[in-house]
């Protein structure tokens, strides 16, 4: 077999050219078998770079060529277009990493350009024995689903439906807003959440392209970019959103109080309820877990007195299969739990809240109706501590990252504060203030100036209830001084943390998650949208701590990226897919089990793969025992000679 | 729960023990778990029922419509009763 071979090695600026010696390596490939021309330059990404391959393909009548540079998740794309560029069937063009697989976990120079030669030779070895391949061409469903109803979800739904997109919005809550539809007022203009947020929901209800699913979450996702299908389970909707009339007639007659979760617990609500007088469907909801049992003889108060007929307690949860073409995943975020901050009494004290609680007594539309009241007394408070950083930026005990949002949200809790209490005192204990963004930091000025809000920068040890108030312990590092408050109330800026709903939508939708938690984007800088699974969509908070600003831009980004893949009248699958070898298939099915795309069955006998569903893992190859199955341009012998390559010399 | 006025229906769980025939019908149709068979014997020879959690009852009187022997019922609480029980 004579292949025509040309090898490009790149000196990554000095990513890769400090720790491997770029010359010697290209030189020495020169004289491999096969190998017709060889060198080295700063960026083989740039255009001049680029060109330069293109030229050599021409110039040398090259059928073949390896880029030996980063990895070839950032630029096997890249360079297999120059190839196609320059004529080349672009499946001929294989990335030997050296950068992430050598120079980046080396120092030693001496060591490092030996192994970047044998990583070189093996992506030789092996694209000598290269098919020229042509992508498989797929259909596509013009048809999105958005995961998780908040402002990300809400903003990415009607962005795709006013550019003519069916949408699917999936929200796990009895109504669409998140927690945007918690909060009072929205730093840095102190515009009203809600005022801001109601009518976007409104026009997610008209919107005729939009199919809302409330109540209900996405438990199954199968196939691939483009052609997704996804089971939605809904649970039962006892009221009928159609019918309820939202008289409250229902509400007095039930039985049951338990904790509202809109208001953080601050006050009760029926099994029968309405989240907030502007929830989306605007229907009430019955709770099937508080409610007596759902059955007429038990109970079936609310039923009796429901005049428009909307009650009935024996409709079934359903399930709704839908043929999408690309997921946008939206799930949001919760706070740090209180009960993990042992120093601030692990939310046993009812005068220690959370941000959320806070915005609640803020809101016009809240328990208080915008007065900030004790929850233990009801009385006034008029010393408020507010402690910021409360499970962030503390990597031995709780949350490593800075939670980004919090010190706006303070600034703002404490200026509200001053706003409606006169003769009250509001004290903010913080690490250092972060307050990146348009009018952010004049905006934090303004609180302490204008409001004298009294800041102290440093860490509060310890909060413990003493005579009817709140003991503070802290410390002020400017001044060196133990700093000791009789609060009567205690505000804690919590950590963001993934919400519960995105774990269990990673697990589902298959896409990965970062340390912390979050969903993972496919490339911190230059695909902070895209999840590394094609056809998944990252928006808002569960992907990292983020303001609403910050939430829409990804949310429109998000649905750029949407648009660019459904805009396209087919889309291509790689080619690199497992092809079986009928005489050695002897039909044990070994490979159908262990594929985990499910794209292999049994016909006539013989292992048969759907390309399309095929991802090209390799699980099937490592599987079969008779060597029968193989995926294309990474065969075992391929396989063999790049370690026979690796080892030799 | 610190603010609204919502109060939880409230009612009081009467048992006549004598009557009772320890099928334990009640103590496992309350919804809200307010009633044990006790370990005591009756006139007849039967574990009779017992409150185990007052505070839950919602006054639905399902136990009365279920009991077979008309071993039990249920008063509503009052006004201010209700008040109490809810906090
Ligand atoms: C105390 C506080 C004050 C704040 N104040 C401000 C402010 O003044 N200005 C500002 O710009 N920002 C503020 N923020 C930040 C703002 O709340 C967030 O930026 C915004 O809510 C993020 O929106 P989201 O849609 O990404 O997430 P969320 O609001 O969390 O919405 C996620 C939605 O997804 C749903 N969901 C979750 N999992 C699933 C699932 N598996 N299936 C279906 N649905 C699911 C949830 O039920 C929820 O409705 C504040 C935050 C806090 C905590
Ligand atoms: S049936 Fe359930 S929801 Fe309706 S009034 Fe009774 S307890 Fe409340
Ligand atoms: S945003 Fe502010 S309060 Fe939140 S973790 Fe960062 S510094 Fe602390």
């Amino acid at each position: 077999m004579t292949r025509r071979t040309g090898v490009f090695v790149c000196h990554c600026g000095t990513n890769i050219a400090a720790t491997v010696d770029v010359k010697k390596v290209a030189a020495e490939l020169g004289q491999d078998e096969g190998v017709v021309f060889s060198n080295d330059y700063v960026y083989m990404c740039s255009d001049p770079g680029q060109q330069s391959v293109i030229n050599a393909i021409k110039d040398h009548d090259l059928d073949s060529v390896v880029i030996s540079c980063c990895s070839p998740t950032l630029h096997e794309k890249t360079f297999r277009d120059t190839s196609a560029a320059g004529g080349m069937n672009p499946f001929q063009c294989e990335i030997a990493n050296i950068r992430e697989q050598c120079a980046w976990v080396h120092k030693d120079k001496a060591k490092a350009t030996p192994k970047a030669i044998k990583i070189t030779r093996a992506a030789v070895k092996r694209v000598r024995r290269n098919e020229s391949l042509t992508p498989i061409g797929v259909p596509v469903t013009r048809k999105v689903m958005v995961i998780g109803g908040g402002i990300a979800g809400i903003q990415s739904a009607l962005d795709l439906a006013n550019a003519g997109f069916e949408v699917v919005l999936v929200e796990k809550q009895a109504t669409i807003g998140g927690h945007m539809i918690q909060l009072s007022e929205t730093f840095p203009t102190l515009d009203c959440s809600q005022c801001i947020l109601s009518p976007k929901m409104v026009e997610v209800s008209k919107n005729p392209r939009i199919t809302l699913m409330t109540s209900s979450e996405v438990k199954s996702v199968s196939g691939f970019v483009g052609n997704f299908k996804v089971k939605v389970h809904s649970k039962a909707p006892f009221v009928d959103p159609e019918k309820c009339k939202l008289c409250d007639d229902c509400t007095p007659v039930c039985p049951v109080v338990v904790p509202n979760e809109y208001d953080l617990n601050l006050t009760g609500r029926r099994a029968i309820f309405i989240p907030y007088a502007q929830a989306i469907p605007a229907s009430y909801t019955l709770d099937e877990e508080a409610c007596l049992g759902l059955n007429p003889v038990v109970c079936g108060k609310c039923k009796e007195v429901c005049e428009a007929g909307a009650i009935d307690y024996d409709v079934k949860p359903k399930v709704t299969e839908y043929e999408i073409g690309a997921i946008v995943a939206a799930t949001g975020f919760d706070l740090y739990d209180k009960g993990y901050l042992a120093e601030y009494g692990r939310g046993k004290y009812p005068d220690v809240l959370d941000g959320l609680q806070f915005e609640r007594l803020c809101s016009a539309s809240g328990p208080t109706g915008g007065q900030v009241l004790r929850p233990s007394d009801q009385k006034e408070p008029k010393n408020v501590v507010f402690i910021q950083c409360s499970g962030s930026r503390d990597p031995e005990n709780h949350c490593a990252y800075c939670s980004k949002i919090c010190c706006m949200y303070t600034a703002k809790h404490a200026t509200l504060y001053q706003h409606k209490v006169h003769d009250g005192q509001a004290y903010v204990f913080y690490i250092d203030i972060r307050s990146g963004g348009k009018g952010y930091e004049e905006f934090v000025q303004r609180s302490m100036e204008r409001d004298e809000v009294i800041y102290l920068r440093g860490r509060v040890s310890k909060v413990y209830p003493s005579k009817g108030k709140l003991k503070v312990m802290g410390v002020d590092t400017l001044s060196g001084k133990n700093v000791e408050i009789d609060a009567d109330m205690v505000v804690l800026a919590q950590a963001m943390v993934p919400s519960k709903g995105t774990a269990e939508a990673a697990k589902t939708l298959k896409i990965g998650r970062d340390k912390d938690g979050f969903l993972a984007e496919a490339h911190p800088k230059l695909r902070p949208v895209e999840s590394v699974t094609g056809g998944i969509f990252l928006a808002g908070a569960a992907q990292g701590p983020k303001d609403i600003p910050e939430t829409v831009c990804q949310a429109s980004a998000a649905v750029s990226k949407v648009i660019q893949l459904l805009s396209k009248p087919e889309l291509e699958h790689s080619p690199t897919v497992a092809k079986v070898r009928d005489s050695h298939c002897t039909g044990c099915e070994m490979c159908v089990d262990a594929c985990p795309f499910e794209a292999i069955t049994l016909v006539n006998g013989k292992a048969h793969v759907n390309e399309v569903l095929c991802e090209g893992c390799g699980t099937c190859a490592g599987t079969c025992v008779r060597a029968a199955i193989d995926v294309k341009n990474v065969t075992q012998l391929q396989i063999h000679e790049m370690i026979s390559a690796c080892m030799g010399g | 729960m610190f603010f609204g006025k919502l109060k939880k229906a409230h009612g009081k769980v009467i048992i006549n023990p004598n009557w009772c025939k320890g099928c334990g019908y009640c103590v496992k149709y309350c919804p809200t778990d307010v009633l044990e068979m006790s370990k005591g014997y009756n006139a007849k020879g039967y574990h009779p029922p017992q409150v185990k959690a007052a505070a839950d009852c919602r006054d639905c009187k399902f136990c009365e419509l279920i009991c077979p022997e008309f071993a039990i019922y249920v008063t509503s609480d009052k006004e201010e009763e209700q008040a109490s029980a809810s906090a």
